[in-house]
């Protein structure tokens, strides 16, 4: 186990390296001048100070070293500044990245639950009511877009009967959580549609196909009630394969609510990304890359590990 | 050669009979065709051309004279919705042809080569299919900028994977069967072994993955253009008439300006769905077996990773 994980460890390292070497690389291409990232903009505005500076903060080497300080400024939490609102992203980060992490964790949690509970019982019982439903939800929650699920849900419940805030994290005076809670229930509403969709199919799809497993045959055959069967055979086999996508879901905490903060005008990472794409505002793109692809290599990391726990031929095989 | 040509057209025949007696695709080709011609006659079918501006009637809700309404500026909304749907469609479909170009190519290579080749291309495309897509067709337009072309080629490059995947697979378990040992011992060139006596084999996956790849397109196009970084406002898409959905007061009080774009996109995806779905079920009886099947859903829906 431990030289498997060594091993997964000694394909990471390459590969954060390559993905923050194409991120630097791609950002230099763009028109917009490096050295207005790493200073505040009041510092910018004296260009007799510019040059100066430029020499430096070492604008004027070459680019491989370039990219080595750039690596380890970020490696010591010094991400630069934004171009748009010369705020240092490191700040912009702190104050976004909880309001995006409530509303998708909150999501993901609520998401799986219900998928797996559905899912569960969708397969129990094909053609039950958990059956149809899934499958209605399943065909028809793909070809909605996310969005309109909020723009649905808004109209309805915060304009039609205005039982719910329509948007926002905190509106003024809500100082509890409690008081702020009626603000998170339409978003992470939406946000759980959107999530089941998918889940809930291949959770259905996944029992069904360890229902028809020998072990699940020999159990029922040897007497054990149908709801230790669905629960310590079925259930707990089928568990795997949704594990596997739950951990590649997890990038999504980062960059996976960007259209429905967009509908609730909610602060988080996700508007963060908008303003900064509409405003070529590179550095705070480059951060926010850099932070989605660590994820990604986190949760593919955690992927070999859970499949390698799962099936203990991944480990002895080599991986490839 | 005579009879070589006839097998292939009652091949054809078959397939096509199989198609019309699969209700899911049938239903789901009849949903496309009327919502193309739709598209295509929108004119004539609403009466009105879709950017005719008639301030007087503007913000109209539904009725006999304008069935979906009118915008803020008048212009009859049916019309905007139909004729929308031509950039729509037209996006999905040239996207998800290149993306399978790439996927087709790539997966090819990769799957008959194997090896270093192989592991390196599998590593990228797990890494494209982790990244949120909504995240990585942003930062392409912050780099390319925004218009239809780029929008399409942004597609292409963030899409290709699901193809990649199946036949990736497909060459896997193909590339030891005894034609293609039979190739190599002839002495056949690689390319020539590859494109010419290997892939003609794996044409269902790929077909299926191009009906997947036109709903996740259409789909991503709406939220591209929802947020104002796709298309330019100027063409009437789906997404782009739901740009007036991010004003509070559209969504409270005309309901019809962003009802109607969103509901043509679900149905017209759904239809998608549906014909990718018979499809499936058609082109691949062994896939009609769950256990199979399921594997098959790992590589379309799950957009997830390692199936190695």
């Amino acid at each position: 186990m431990v030289s498997f994980i060594v091993r997964r460890i000694a394909i990471l390292v390459p590969m954060a390296f390559t993905i923050s070497a194409l991120i630097f690389f791609a950002s230099r291409l763009s028109p917009i001048d490096p050295i207005l990232a790493m200073i505040p903009p009041d510092m910018a505005s004296d260009s007799a100070n510019l040059e100066q500076l430029r020499e430096e903060l070492g604008l004027n080497d070459h680019i491989v070293l370039q990219y080595l300080t750039w690596l380890k400024n970020i490696a010591t939490g010094d991400f630069g500044y934004s171009l748009q609102s010369g705020q240092q992203i490191s700040e912009i980060l702190a104050l976004r990245m909880p309001a995006t992490l409530e509303l998708v964790l909150s999501a993901l949690i609520l998401s799986t639950i219900l998928a797996l509970t559905l899912g569960l019982f969708a397969g129990a019982k094909k053609g039950g009511i958990a059956d149809k439903l899934s499958r209605v939800l399943g065909v028809v929650g793909i070809a909605i877009p996310d969005f309109f699920i909020g723009l649905a849900l808004l109209n309805v419940f915060a304009y039609r009967v205005s039982w719910l805030p329509s948007g926002n994290r905190v509106a003024p005076g809500q100082v509890t959580l409690w008081d702020r809670f009626p603000n998170y229930i339409l978003p992470v509403a939406t946000l759980t549609i959107a999530m089941l969709a998918v889940l809930i199919r291949y959770t259905r799809n996944s029992v069904l196909d360890t229902l028809n497993r020998d072990f699940v045959k020999t159990a029922r055959s040897k007497g054990v009630p149908e709801w230790r069967v669905l629960y310590s055979h079925v259930f707990r086999n089928s568990l795997g394969p949704v594990m596997v996508l739950l951990a590649f879901r997890l990038p999504l905490l980062v960059g996976g609510s960007i259209l429905v903060e967009t509908v609730f005008q909610w602060p988080g990472i996700g508007t963060t990304i908008i303003a900064a794409v509409t405003a070529s505002d590179y550095p705070v793109i480059m951060v926010v890359s850099m932070l989605i692809a660590m994820v990604i290599l986190f949760a593919s990391f955690l992927v070999d590990i859970v499949k390698s726990i799962l099936d203990p031929r991944v480990r002895l095989g080599g991986g490839n | 050669m005579q009879k070589k040509k006839q097998d292939r057209q009652s091949t054809a025949r078959i397939f096509i009979r199989n198609l019309l007696h699969n209700p899911s695709a049938v239903i789901g080709l009849t949903i496309i065709s009327i919502m193309i011609l739709c598209a295509v006659f929108a004119v004539q079918i609403s009466g009105v051309e879709p950017e005719y501006i008639d301030p007087i009637n503007g913000r109209l809700g539904p009725s006999l004279d304008h069935l979906m309404g009118t915008d803020q500026l008048g212009r009859d909304m049916l019309s905007r919705v139909l004729s929308g749907g031509r950039q729509s469609i037209y996006i999905g479909v040239i996207a998800s042809f290149l993306a399978n170009l790439i996927g087709t190519v790539l997966g090819a290579t990769a799957g008959y080569l194997g090896g270093k080749i192989d592991a390196v291309v599998m590593r990228v495309s797990e890494l494209v299919m982790t990244f949120p897509q909504l995240i990585l067709v942003l930062i392409f337009v912050s780099l390319l900028g925004q218009g239809i072309n780029n929008v399409i080629i942004v597609f292409a490059l963030t899409g290709w994977m699901t193809t990649f995947r199946l036949v990736r697979g497909e060459f896997f378990s193909l590339r030891e069967e005894a034609f293609v040992e039979a190739d190599r011992a002839f002495g056949f060139s690689k390319p020539r072994i590859i494109f010419r006596h290997i892939l003609p084999n794996t044409l269902s996956p790929i077909v299926v993955a191009f009906t997947i790849n036109i709903a996740i397109f259409i789909i991503a196009e709406a939220g591209l253009s929802f947020l104002g970084l796709g298309v330019p406002v100027t063409t009437p898409t789906w997404g782009n008439l739901l740009t007036a959905a991010q004003n509070p007061v559209v969504v409270d009080e005309y309901w019809w300006l962003w009802v109607f774009p969103a509901m043509s996109i679900a149905i017209f995806v759904l239809g998608v769905n549906f014909v990718g779905d018979g499809l499936r079920d058609v082109l691949d009886p062994r896939h009609k077996s769950l256990i199979a099947k399921s594997k098959w859903k790992v590589a379309l829906l799950g957009r997830l990773g390692s199936k190695k």
